[in-house]
């Protein structure tokens, strides 16, 4: 099952357009992202984007925190964590790389390698994340908008990222992070462009399934007590 | 004098790509030609790119609306070079500083087959 868990979102008549683009293309679950300050109002549209795309895909909300103040994305996180089924968080600073792959509350490290020279990720950075289950998140748009020298500077962050994925197996999801019709491309060509960066079939097709099981695990979140135990309702 | 045909088994193994194209200003099929060499050539190499055939075997224009002008296309390329290929036309962008999207929506063996995908 191929999910995109970051779409960003926008007005309704623009989510309403970039859904029906993604179905035709194949993607058969998107999540829309909204940064901190408009996912309150993001939840308003909810149920009128429900409406009109019942039929045509499923979809959800990610928050996507965008701050360098570790203090406000942990702030963030408690104010928003029952009402997001995905919690992301931009990377780029080594604090905040660090301080989100140890905060088990967060589902995803988007884009480590933001505005760096290197990937973001270590060997320490990549325990954390196994450890906390905490996604690192590659996008295919910073490949798609950027060019020559730069591009092939992201690709190879990507690489050192799939070397560490390799001997670390933490989680690992890619997503398109589309923000207009042009953006969004056939899973098979996104699927390839991720098979040219170095990544295998079996790598891709379990960053997919990683993505599912984010919004699986989040679904049943409030019925965790701890780690390993979760409340049931099955009375058998 | 013309070259005489070569034999079945020495011939190039083809590949038809079925592509949707959205652009925000026309294209004609010589400019499009020029579009997907630019970009194989990019990405992928002026060694590798040779190595793909690459030829525009049909260009059609499907409709118009207020943001964006599509056309669907037919590309031959080399069969073993197809994932190749995808991945360098899906990594279209810009060209001449305006918005332009392909991607492949269908692969088939014939052109023949290909237009189902039109």
């Amino acid at each position: 099952m191929f999910f995109d868990l970051n779409i960003k979102g926008s007005s309704l008549e623009n989510n309403i357009k970039l859904a029906e683009q993604a179905s035709e293309y194949g993607w058969e679950h998107i999540n829309f992202s909204y940064n901190q300050n408009d996912f309150q109002n993001a939840l308003k549209l909810k149920d009128e984007l429900n409406d009109s795309l019942n039929s045509i895909i499923s979809f959800d909300y990610t928050l996507e925190i965008k701050s360098t103040n570790i203090n406000e994305i942990r702030k963030t996180v408690n104010k928003f964590r029952d009402r997001a089924s995905c919690i992301s968080v931009i990377g780029g600073n080594l604090k905040v790389n660090r301080a989100v792959l140890e905060n088990i509350k967060i589902d995803v490290l988007s884009r480590p390698y933001l505005k760096r020279y290197d990937s973001g990720m270590n060997h320490i950075l990549a325990k954390e994340s196994l450890h906390n289950n905490v996604a690192v998140e590659l996008c295919f748009k910073d490949i798609l908008r950027s060019y020559l020298a730069p591009r092939a500077k992201i690709i190879s962050n990507f690489r050192d990222i799939f070397t560490l994925y390799r001997k670390f197996d933490f989680p690992l999801i890619l997503s398109s992070r589309a923000e207009t019709i042009f953006d969004i491309k056939t899973t098979h060509d996104f699927v390839s462009v991720f098979k040219q960066a170095g990544l295998n079939d079996d790598e891709i097709n379990k960053s997919f399934i990683t993505a599912g099981d984010i919004l699986e695990f989040n679904k049943n979140r409030k019925d965790l007590i701890f780690k390993g135990v979760r409340r049931v309702n099955d009375e058998a | 004098m013309r070259l005489k045909v070569l034999p079945p088994t020495l011939r190039k193994n083809n590949r038809y790509l079925t592509l949707d194209i959205k652009s925000t200003f026309p294209i004609a099929k010589d400019e499009f030609v020029n579009i997907i060499w630019d970009v194989c050539i990019r990405f992928q190499g002026e060694c590798m790119t040779s190595n793909f055939n690459l030829w525009v075997m049909k260009f059609y224009e499907i409709e118009k609306t207020d943001e964006y002008i599509r056309y669907k296309s037919i590309v031959r390329c080399q069969r073993d070079f197809t994932e190749n290929v995808r991945s360098s036309l899906a990594l279209t962008y810009k060209y001449n500083g305006k918005a332009i999207s392909i991607t492949t929506v269908g692969l088939s063996g014939t052109i023949k087959a290909s237009q189902k995908f039109i």
